[in-house]
């Protein structure tokens, strides 16, 4: 037993975390920021123990492998958690100061789940990761159920009910899938496989429509802008790009296993469709959205277009360059909420027109903000712009020139909306001057943020590198 | 090994970065510190252009370093004969440029700012010698002027037309907001062209880099070729102003304050024709070569229309704008005839026509800014009171129109003789033909701006130019006189590269048989 349990010991540090502060909130009754420092403080010593520590070797019967997959995944997730903690805890103090506990248990909790996901070869092991990643999430959105900026209406029940709904039907779908598949294969290892049949393709579109619905791909992606709008905003950054990432793990562990990338004829066609109309529909009906987290909400539905382009030329570059796409999303979009976030607190609103004048109010959230949106856009030098150009190289390699040249001409579209924001903040005249000062921990996030866009963007090379040797690793090992 | 190339390239993105700590209320500072960085680069760009081997030719001061090793992208900079004339310009015209804004009016620290980044990305195409990092620094160059018109630009009644009016609806606010819009959305599908040519060329190469040097020695499937040139021609050739892409000039030169419409007019449009020459003619040339007659008659269209256009406009700035457009046409029609002296009169009308549309937009900045009004119905003899702002003037539509003496003239002389030597010899007609026409509406708008009657009324106290006024008309003005007088200066290097490149595109004896004015 104790041969395999230090392939988890991430994992279990994020639990114990979990436990420690629920002990803490009941026993020790901490008030203020303490929580949220201690939590910080734990992930960010768990971040840096990945780099340390060796967990990588397989389970017995093979059911979780953690190698340089697993590993890219885990700092990804717990890059998010870190910065979305940090975003969130001035939110917390201000809103729920005596409700801080549950939220970075459940936080936390999510997190695990996560951890789990991309090490699972396991169809039990795998439904039970991408639940426990689920559930805590239903419960967050609804976490300002009595707060909202004033003047704007209360959206967080609303926000909370159609996550949980929309994510218990595709739970259903994704169980309705797998007893079909699990059946026919005779096994719940998912490199297993099975004859594919008519019985097999409708599991495996319904899997695939399944975990669709938590990347927000059309046509799963209802929920995304009513979610994004009425729950907290600190948490909906930390929901629009880490569950995404769980989300791609997820399909990705499947598709690309040995027992599934043989039927590839089958699920690449689907997975293009699904991806072109993404693109599409995320990119136009961003178009009129007057609130800027609707308006991230299409936007990210787009972006999750492009990453399935790159899913869908099922190469052994095009997974990697998925990985990278998904890193430089997770700065990228976090920190665009994040500034979202801490301009709406003293502006008046998440409208578009409210943030008007932002970047004479706050140089540094204003260029903040539009380095991300340039960076989403895809424009050089910041770190989203390789994130498309070795998607689109990877799928034209492929051989999927129709994608590559709809996203290449839907991006276009994406950097009218984008600008369109920059315009708002950069050109109209604002209502006040008064500065706006974000708090420490947000600021930090959001610096942090920064700096990885930029400097990944300046010097794209080693993470490049570590997402090729990721998926060299996950198919090698297999 | 030495690094001037990196110098001018990093000189404005440092002086950039040193404008972020200072204050926006540091108004001296903010521009010494711009003046510096601007200053840099030309001094680098000089110090090329006399280091330049023009015996040697070809790639000279190589510089490298691997950006993203697994898809052979590297940090390469190297400069050719066209790239030393190129660098020049830019530098001439970044230093003025910066004077000439000396005045702007608010939000001075960002506005130079991007000014700096902008002109960064204009030297980096230049030198650039790995596509991927020559479309980087492309971008660079095209994107601030987004913010540069929608910021500091002149609002004024723009007519929205085709799918641009869904844009005008959103922001309605004013002329030069739609302006900038439609410039870059404009140039943006300009971009993704060139980055489907791109895709193509890296997939096509086999090779799995981006090294222009190895892409141009690889040899490409006629399929692969023939939809790669028309993408980079109409990528780049957005930029370059090409019939009908144009439509964004006029409107974006118009809106754009002074020195982006230098910059603008002056550099950035180059960019475009450097493009379509660089890229497209070079690494596809068997495409390029198929191609030719319909990018001349193209060519030849924008001479036409452009200068009908122009001729038809009452706004001094629109006339500018449109002349730009014609004679971008000069530039392309230059290009399309695949000969020495074509390609050698392209490169160079790039030069003149940047220095002399710089020195026209400094100059109609100055009247502008003390007149307050462009029509040119509301002006007239504004030759007593501005004696030096008009004679520059003049000089400009001199070398607009072609007189020989001025850069002007060199350049149009080797595209028509370039043109009759080429399979078309008739497009020499219609380029001819332009230059006629161009004649007519520039010395019809410098006569009815600055000569006859004194004015009377608000116009009769209008000032001459001031202290750091000076810089632009007497820089440029100079430099225009300098290359129509002494075009060897730049010829020398420039032929070098075009015979080097043409006798990849076309296998003819590349001893160029015109030795004019040299």
């Amino acid at each position: 037993m104790s041969s395999w349990v230090h392939l988890l010991s991430l994992d279990l540090a994020v639990v114990g975390l979990a436990a420690l502060v629920m002990l803490l909130d009941a026993l020790a009754s901490l008030r203020g920021r303490t929580i949220g420092a201690l939590v910080v403080a734990g992930l960010v010593g768990v971040l840096i123990a990945s780099f340390q520590i060796d967990v990588t070797g397989t389970t017995p019967h093979g059911a979780y492998v953690s190698d340089a997959w697993v590993l890219f995944f885990k700092r990804i997730f717990l890059c998010a958690a870190i910065l979305g903690v940090l975003g969130s805890i001035e939110w917390l103090d201000r809103h729920a100061p005596k409700r801080q506990a549950e939220y970075y248990a459940l936080l936390l909790f999510s997190l695990v789940g996560m951890l789990l996901l991309p090490g699972a070869r396991d169809w039990v092991l795998l439904v039970v990761a991408f639940e426990l990643m689920g559930v805590p999430l239903y419960v967050l959105a609804a976490y300002a159920k009595n707060d909202t900026t004033p003047g704007e209406p209360k959206l967080a029940a609303e926000a909370a009910l159609k996550l949980f709904v929309t994510g218990a039907a595709s739970s259903a779908f994704t169980f309705f899938g797998l007893a079909l598949l699990v059946g026919l294969s005779g096994s719940t290892s998912i490199a297993q496989g099975a004859q594919m049949s008519p019985l097999a393709t409708v599991g495996l579109m319904l899997v695939i429509a399944g975990f669709g619905f938590k990347l927000g791909a059309v046509p799963f992606h209802f929920w995304v802008p009513d979610t994004y709008q009425g729950a907290p905003t600190p948490f909906v950054a930390f929901l629009s790009v880490a569950p995404k990432a769980g989300g791609l793990a997820a399909l990705s562990v499947i598709l690309m296993s040995t027992g599934w990338v043989g039927a590839k004829e089958l699920w690449a066609p689907a997975i293009v469709v699904i991806s072109i109309a993404s693109m599409a529909v995320g990119n136009l009906f961003a178009l009129p959205q007057t609130d800027a987290r609707r308006l991230l909400g299409f936007s990210g539905i787009a972006q999750i277009g492009y990453v399935l382009i790159a899913l869908a030329a099922a190469t052994e570059q095009g997974l990697a360059m998925a990985l990278f796409f998904i890193a430089a999303y997770v700065f990228t979009n976090l920190g665009l909420f994040l500034v979202v976030h801490a301009a709406a607190q003293d502006m008046g609103g998440h409208g578009i027109a409210e943030m008007s004048g932002l970047s004479r109010r706050s140089p540094w959230l204003g260029g903040a903000l539009l380095v991300f949106l340039l960076s989403l856009a895809g424009i050089p030098f910041v770190i989203g712009f390789w994130a498309k150009l070795f998607v689109f190289l990877e799928a034209y390699r492929a051989g999927l020139v129709v994608p590559v040249i709809v996203g290449i001409v839907l991006a276009v579209v994406g950097l009218f909306y984008y600008l369109s924001v920059a315009r708002q903040t950069f050109m109209a005249e604002g209502k006040s001057d008064e500065k706006i000062h974000a708090g420490a921990p947000l600021s930090a996030a959001i610096a942090v943020c920064l700096l990885a866009v930029v400097v990944l963007g300046l010097w794209p090379g080693p993470l490049v590198e570590s997402a090729n040797a990721a998926a060299a690793a996950f198919l090698g090992g297999r | 090994m030495n690094h001037w190339l990196s110098l001018i390239v990093a000189a404005p993105a440092v002086a950039a970065a040193l404008l972020l700590v200072l204050k926006n209320e540091q108004k001296l500072a903010i521009r010494l510190v711009s003046l510096v960085g601007a200053t840099v680069s030309l001094v680098g760009s000089l110090v090329v252009a006399a280091q330049y081997d023009r015996a040697l030719g070809g790639f000279q001061m190589l510089e490298s370093f691997p950006l993203v090793p697994s898809y052979g992208i590297h940090l390469k900079l190297a400069v050719d004969g066209w790239g030393v004339a190129l660098l020049l310009l830019t530098g001439i015209i970044i230093v003025t440029g910066v004077l000439a804004s000396w005045s702007v009016p608010k939000r001075d620290k960002e506005f130079f700012l991007l000014l700096l980044v902008l002109v960064a990305g204009v030297f980096g195409v230049f030198v650039a010698q790995d596509l991927f990092v020559f479309f980087l620094f492309y971008e660079i160059a095209v994107l601030p002027m987004y913010l540069l018109i929608g910021i500091w630009g002149a609002s004024h009644d723009v007519k929205a037309a085709g799918p641009f009016k869904y844009v005008w609806k959103r922001f309605a606010v004013g002329g030069k907001e739609y302006a900038a819009m439609k410039l870059t959305l404009m140039l943006l599908v300009g971009s993704a062209a060139v980055l489907v040519g791109m895709l193509i060329l890296w997939n096509g190469s086999g090779a799995r880099t981006f090294d222009m040097q190895v892409l141009e020695n690889a040899t490409f499937s006629r399929t692969a070729q023939m939809w790669a040139f028309p993408l980079f021609w109409l990528g780049f050739g957005s930029l370059a102003g090409v019939f009908p892409f144009h439509t964004w000039s006029p409107d974006g030169h118009a809106s754009a304050p002074t020195a982006v419409s230098m910059l603008h007019a002056g550099v950035l449009m180059k960019l475009g024709a450097f493009g379509v020459m660089r890229i497209g003619m070079v690494l596809v040339p068997d495409a390029a070569e198929v191609w030719a007659p319909l990018v001349g008659t193209v060519a030849v269209i924008n001479v036409l229309y452009g200068a009908f256009c122009a001729a038809s406009q009452t706004d001094l700035k629109y006339i500018v704008a449109y002349s730009s457009v014609s004679h971008m046409g000069v530039v392309m029609l230059g290009a399309a005839t695949l000969t020495p002296n074509g390609w050698n009169g392209a490169v160079y009308q790039m030069v003149a026509h940047g220095i002399m549309t710089g020195l026209f937009f400094a100059l109609v900045g100055l009247v502008y800014e003390r007149a307050h009004t462009r029509a040119i119905a509301k002006m007239g003899g504004f030759a007593h009171p501005m004696p030096a702002v008009a004679a520059f003037f003049t000089l400009a539509c001199l070398s607009s129109l072609g007189l020989p003496g001025t850069a002007g003239f060199v350049a149009e002389f080797l595209v028509f003789v370039g043109a009759a030597q080429s399979e078309h010899w008739w497009w020499t007609i219609p380029g001819v033909l332009g230059a006629f026409v161009t004649a007519v509406y520039v010395l019809r708008a410098c006569k009815s701006i600055f000569w006859g009657p004194a004015p009377k009324g608000e116009y009769a106290h209008l000032q001459d130019a001031q202290r750091t006024e000076w810089a632009a008309p007497l820089v440029l003005g100079s430099a225009l006189v300098l290359f129509g007088f002494w075009p060897r200066f730049l010829l020398d290097s420039i032929d070098g590269a075009s015979a080097t490149f043409l006798s990849r595109v076309v296998t003819v004896a590349s001893a160029p048989d015109m030795e004019t004015n040299k």
